[in-house]
């Protein structure tokens, strides 16, 4: 049990140290979505809570079902944004798949909301 | 690894994956269901946070949610230890950075946080000593579920 915890933290750093440089050269990975009228933004960090969500002063008139509700679903759109993004990024130095299985996928789901650097 | 194990992980796998903590903001005004991901399950606005402006409300989901997710967080570091024991996961803890709890030990509030006490998130740390007291890790009832 020893080794393998050893050598799967021993991989664990090896991964890191390679993610670590890869990012530090690319720049932190977020995610971020809108709704089409501005209403409800958010910034979304992979496989985190948003770092940030941001309402408009005419989406209050939605009401608070209305407005919990978009900004559950921009959320949404922001998380899966930061996670393909990731994805993206560090498919160069670890396994896609392995990227899949941890929860980063990609997402093919780039309509005109999502958000482009 | 024996197949005694090999059940027991993909149990605690399956745990893992339906974790989620339901948080209320400390104003009371918002309450957010989370998972350790961060995915937000549940959210419900009070409507008096609206009367407050759209800043006020923008910044109590963001603190409301990040709060819930850091519940989900220590509930699966919990869950984990219960079921790897606390060595492991605090070998986990060294690679993926402090449990809330952990991180949050004694915060301290300073300056003028717009919307009130709610504590600082995570953050990676050192790697810790050899000689850490592992029972630390259940010392705080509120977190034990």
């Amino acid at each position: 049990m020893d080794d393998e915890v050893e050598r799967a933290a021993r991989k664990v750093r090896e991964v890191e140290q390679a993610v670590s440089e890869h990012v530090t050269r690319s720049g932190p990975v977020t995610g971020r979505a809108s709704s089409p009228d501005g209403a409800v933004t958010v910034v979304a960090t992979p496989g985190g809570a948003p770092s940030q969500i941001t309402v408009s002063p005419s989406s209050l008139r939605m009401g608070p079902h209305g407005l919990a509700a978009e900004i559950m679903r921009v959320a949404e759109k922001a998380r899966r944004d930061a996670n393909s993004r990731l994805h993206q990024t560090l498919s160069r130095v670890v396994d896609a798949r392995e990227l899949t299985a941890l929860g980063f996928e990609l997402s093919r789901d780039d309509d005109e909301q999502g958000w482009r650097p | 690894m024996n197949e005694d194990r090999l059940r027991a992980t993909e149990q605690l796998r399956r745990e893992l994956k339906t974790i989620a903590e339901t948080v209320e903001h400390p104003n009371g005004l918002c309450t957010v269901t989370a998972s350790p991901r961060g995915e937000i399950r549940a959210l419900h606005l009070h409507p008096a946070l609206l009367t407050q402006g759209a800043q006020a409300v923008g910044q109590v989901v963001t603190e409301t949610v990040r709060l819930a997710t850091d519940a989900a967080v220590q509930r699966s570091f919990n869950r984990m230890a219960l079921a790897l024991g606390d060595g492991l996961a605090i070998d986990v803890e060294s690679i993926a950075g402090d449990s809330p709890f952990r991180a949050t030990w004694n915060p301290v509030v300073t300056g003028e946080p717009p919307a009130e006490q709610a504590p600082p998130g995570r953050e990676r740390r050192a790697p810790l000593p050899d000689d850490l007291d592992e029972d630390a890790f259940f010392e705080n009832r509120l977190w034990l579920r």
